[in-house]
């Protein structure tokens, strides 16, 4: 009786004509060589570097976010080509193509579902990849180029999920999009709300928000305009970024540092491979399951004439929105995103600190660890913020609390600096203030040249602060809740706006050190701006209505 | 684990769960309904073949079960090209599938222990069903629900987000349906319930506050688009205070059906308690105007109250009709002959008619016996105000406030005096208050000039006098 040689048979299809001509490479003996060679041979594979260090292999080095992020981009990709053979994009059709993914196809919630929550999952993985990124210092020279390559990645990811989100066509979607998009009204001279827009000739048709809608509210146009977005503009230039990003990781080589100095790279094939294949299929199995248990929302049909109270834009943008709060659109919906963005490009270039690269370094770069996690930090506040303690009217009811309990509307506020009857005092006394405040938090901390006491300094501003806050309370002019905000922001913006950029970078050389500080007073602005309005009920610190600045 | 193991593991685990996936897909609800169905006709022919003697029809009658057991399961829907719908409710309810089962009956229509989804359209027989072929207008343009969902609770429409279920048979909001198109509804047959419901709209005066397609006045909002008015719209977040039979509704039963209902059969008071007190605004907000038609114990307690139970899911049936949906054809609309005016011998009767017409008894009380409740109106019976009463004892004297009860007034006016202040009515800010800093009365008395005729003024001013109270003395 012949017996079955696995053996024989494999090696018989693998020198076959057939399998030699698909996979280049001669008879497989697990050499080095051979290892090198399926890495070098295969197109796919070949963007990988053939060696790495051992410390690159570690999840608990990388968190396999990158790879992760890359799965689920192909997991959106295949899902959503299958969606595409459902959807149309019409305001006729889009809601009822939706109801029928959900109602009558094979596996329509399901590939919606998966769609919807690894959309959801891919915006967390790429700014866990990114935090992991920076945390170890991988942004740092030869990097530079490919980290703000990645910050674009970043950010057209968080457009592809916002393009997404239109498509359904109800009431999510489209106030959702409204929320997002009168944010682009009001940008400084191209939106028609923003500042400077009238003298550029601006108009509600004629806009950047115009551009991005087809007209001038959520229509047909914005559907088929953020379609068209969602399925190809995007993904093409995604998937071009994409290929350049790991591309740039081969030739930088892998952040990685070595555990000692003589130490030996490992091969990439399988020891990497195999950790990818294992990261995207746990990654797989994982939006699977969740959307085999959990269905993705769909409210009713989308109707410009009803605005749900409240109306809230997609999760990762309501930080921003609830910064809307306490900014004007044009800052909060344009000019932060802005800043966050040019900002984090930046970072590898005023960052002149050697060390750290490949490794986690609290201790050796106390500064920027800091100042990036407090970033990361407020972003998730502000969008739990905004996401959970948010009920009708935009008033602030704990998680806990029922929508159902009406509030009173928030005491009415006052500008500080305006013309006559608006604001409390004179322009033309605000603008030298607010310069001369900002030249001296900007030049302060680099112009004391020596080292400060650190504790003392913090005492002596707590202390102050309690004492104004007593004060306040004493005259009547604010109760403890608003004592408690004060000494909250206030220490937050002088420990971090101060203490710490005195202690570690006033000896940065002039042009990094304004950049740094830039950023760094504009987050303090942040954090004072919401002092300033839940303390005082500050509208504006300076108002200049007549061309639309109001900060 | 080695990293072999977790290759092969989590790739029998992502085949398992994608198999998990497709029978979740696979085990659809509506599946159910339709392989029973067919087993349980497939099963009556087989009972009719073995009672059959001719051959012929007997093997017709196996034949006929075989197909039925080897019917193939699909979604089923009927394409109400008129409306652009897609109502797939025969999925389920393959008896009233006009192709499978062209009678639309079951030899267990009647039979109490079989579920309703496998039986026939009940009234199958009756014009009213005859003039309405379901192929041409499906289901949904009738019983409303959700046309596209497979599954029960998704296609009767009782979930969120879903803001037209199913209208319910047993209360008679159904007869709404037949508002929608039919302008003469009150002389249909099978309509009989929204033209009580008409009936009784008119009796308490609701069109003294709430107009419909211009006929009645602009007290409080139109409602000839009431059916349509989305939900976010109507009740924001005052849902949760609405009470049917003294319970809180779930949140998927939170429709306009019940917002109506809830407003007959309780105070509206408790359903829009807005802010009268100022807590929450600038300005004080009265709660709802609208007058407590709720006191009414039971269905038979007709005594008590004014509406009962039935009269007000008859209003709400009515109401239901009243939508503007732009979706309906014209060729499906079925106009009403003008009203026709009644005549009267006695200009008394005419102008009791004139007051009941125009919807006076809403503030004035049914034949103008009894004032409504006027919140925060200076009236008769309430203690004088006093700043340090608590915001309890305010509310109890402010809801004391009254529109005027007629008969006590009528002996000061004279004839020409009474058609002037009807006439010209009283602007809602010539209001005198109880509480001066409180909220303005929501209810005013309107301008009528331009609505009543000088006819019917006369009349109804005739009327008004006979019933003005008089003393001992005879005036």
């Amino acid at each position: 009786m012949p017996t079955l040689d696995i053996e024989k048979l494999k090696k018989e299809v693998i020198d076959s004509q057939i399998w030699r001509s698909v996979f280049r490479g001669g008879v497989w003996k697990d050499t080095p060589r051979d290892r090198a060679a399926h890495i070098i041979g295969n197109v796919w594979l070949h963007l990988h570097p053939v060696k790495a260090r051992p410390r690159a292999m570690k999840w608990a080095y990388s968190w396999g976010m990158g790879g992760i992020s890359f799965a689920l981009y192909l997991l959106l990709t295949i899902s959503g080509v299958a969606l595409m053979f459902y959807y149309r994009p019409t305001v006729g059709l889009a809601y009822r193509d939706i109801k029928d993914l959900e109602f009558a196809i094979t596996l329509g919630k399901f590939l919606r579902n998966s769609h919807r929550w690894a959309a959801q999952a891919m915006v967390v993985a790429v700014i866990a990849h990114m935090v992991r990124v920076f945390l170890t210092g991988a942004y740092k020279k030869p990097r530079e180029f490919n980290w703000g390559v990645g910050v674009l990645l970043l950010t057209l990811t968080l457009f592809l999920s916002f393009t997404g989100y239109l498509l359904p066509w109800d009431q999510l979607a489209i106030w959702a999009v409204t929320v997002g998009t009168n944010m682009a009204g009001a940008t400084p001279f191209l939106g028609n709300e923003g500042p400077f827009g009238g003298l550029m000739g601006m108009h509600i048709n004629n806009d950047v928000r115009f551009t991005l809608l087809g007209g001038t509210m959520v229509g047909e146009n914005t559907l088929i305009r953020f379609y068209v977005m969602h399925c190809v503009a995007v993904p093409l230039v995604v998937g071009i970024l994409l290929i350049l990003h790991f591309w740039r990781i081969r030739k930088d080589s892998f952040s990685a540092a070595p555990y000692k100095a003589d130490e030996e790279k490992v091969d990439v094939w399988p020891h990497l491979v195999k950790r990818e294949y294992i990261g995207a299929a746990g990654t797989t199995l994982f939006i699977m399951i969740w959307s085999i248990l959990q269905n993705a929302p769909l409210e009713s049909i989308a109707n410009p004439n009803v605005t749900p109270n409240p109306s809230k834009a997609p999760w990762y943008f309501v930080g921003l929105q609830e910064l809307l709060v306490y900014f004007d659109p044009w800052i909060a919906g344009v000019l932060l995103p802005g800043l966050i963005i040019v900002g984090l490009i930046a970072i590898p270039y005023i960052d002149t600190n050697p060390k750290g690269v490949g490794y986690y370094a609290w201790k050796e770069r106390k500064f920027a660890n800091t100042m990036f996690m407090l970033g990361i930090v407020m972003w998730f506040v502000l969008i739990y913020i905004g996401a959970e303690c948010r009920g009708p009217n935009y008033a602030f009811y704990p998680p806990w609390e029922s929508w159902y309990i009406l509030k009173a509307a928030p005491p009415p506020t006052w500008s500080v600096f305006g013309p006559a009857h608006v604001g409390a005092l004179p322009i033309a006394l605000g603008i030298p203030v607010i310069g001369g405040l900002f030249a001296a938090s900007m030049l302060l901390p680099k112009l004391i040249q020596k080292e400060l006491n650190g504790k003392a300094l913090m005492g002596g501003f707590c202390a102050a602060v309690i004492a104004v806050a007593l004060v306040g309370m004493g005259l009547h002019k604010f109760g403890p809740v608003s004592g408690a905000f004060m000494l909250f922001f206030g220490a937050l913006a002088f420990y971090f706006g101060f203490v710490m950029p005195q202690r570690h970078i006033r000896g940065l050389d002039w042009p990094r050190y304004l950049v740094t500080m830039g950023l760094v007073v504009c987050t303090m602005a942040i954090l004072l701006k919401m002092c300033a309005r839940l303390t005082f009920n500050i509208k504006y610190v300076l108002t200049i209505p007549t061309i639309s600045l109001n900060i | 684990m080695g990293y072999r193991k977790a290759f092969y593991l989590a790739n029998f685990l992502m085949l398992g769960v994608f198999i998990w996936a497709l029978a979740a897909d696979n085990k659809a609800e509506w599946k159910d309904y339709q392989s029973n169905y067919f087993k349980m006709t497939a099963d009556s022919f087989d009972k009719l073949a073995a009672a059959e003697k001719d051959p012929a029809k007997k093997s017709d009658d196996e034949a006929q079960a075989k197909k039925f057991r080897h019917m193939p399961l699909e979604i089923r829907q009927i394409i109400v090209s008129d409306l652009d719908r897609y109502d797939r409710c025969t999925t389920c309810h393959v008896a009233m599938d006009e192709y499978t089962n062209p009678t639309m009956t079951t030899p267990w229509d009647k039979d109490p222990k079989v579920s309703a989804v496998y039986k026939g359209h009940p009234k199958i027989d009756e014009a009213l069903v005859k003039a309405h072929p379901f192929t041409k207008f499906g289901c949904t343009a009738c019983h409303e629900g959700q046309g596209l969902a497979t599954t029960t609770a998704g296609a009767h429409g009782h979930v969120l987000h879903w803001e037209h279920p199913m209208l319910s048979v047993k209360a008679g909001h159904i007869q709404g349906s037949c508002v929608k198109c039919h302008g003469n509804f009150e002389t249909l047959k099978g309509a009989e319930i929204a033209a009580k419901g008409r009936a009784q709209f008119k009796q308490h005066g609701c069109y003294g506050c709430h107009a419909i397609n211009g006929w009645g006045q602009t007290v409080s909002v139109g409602l000839e688009a009431i059916a349509d008015k989305p939900f976010e719209r109507i009740a924001g977040y005052n849902y949760d205070r609405v009470r049917i039979d003294g319970k809180r509704l779930p949140e998927n039963e939170w429709n306009i059906q019940n917002w109506i209902l809830a407003h007959l059969t309780n105070d509206p008071q408790q359903v829009t308690p807005n802010d009268p007190f100022a807590h929450l605004n600038a300005e004080p907000i009265p709660p709802s105007g609208m007058a407590d038609f709720s006191s009414f114990v039971d269905d038979k307690d007709t005594g008590h109250g004014e509406l009962s139970r039935a009269d007000a899911d008859a209003i709400v049936a009515y109401l239901s009709g009243m939508t503007q949906e732009e979706l309906i054809p014209y060729r499906w609309h079925v106009p009403a002959p003008p009203e026709r005016e009644p005549h009267f011998a006695d200009a008394k009767a005419h102008g009791h008619y004139v007051f009941q017409k125009y919807g006076c008894a809403g503030c004035h009380g049914l034949d103008a016996k009894q004032g409504r409740r006027r919140f925060n109106a200076l009236g008769p019976g309430q203690k004088p105000y006093d700043e340090k009463m608590t915001d309890a004892e305010k509310f109890a004297e402010m809801e004391k406030g009254a529109e005027p009860t007629l008969p006590d007034l009528m002996g000061t006016y004279t004839h020409d005096e009474l058609i002037k202040k009807i006439g010209n009515g009283v602007a809602a800010a010539e209001a005198k208050k109880w509480d001066p800093k409180g909220p303005l009365p929501m209810v005013f008395m309107p301008v009528w000039k331009d609505k009543i005729s000088k006819n019917e003024m006369d009349d109804l001013a005739t009327w008004l006098l006979s019933t003005a109270k008089k003393d001992d003395t005879g005036f």
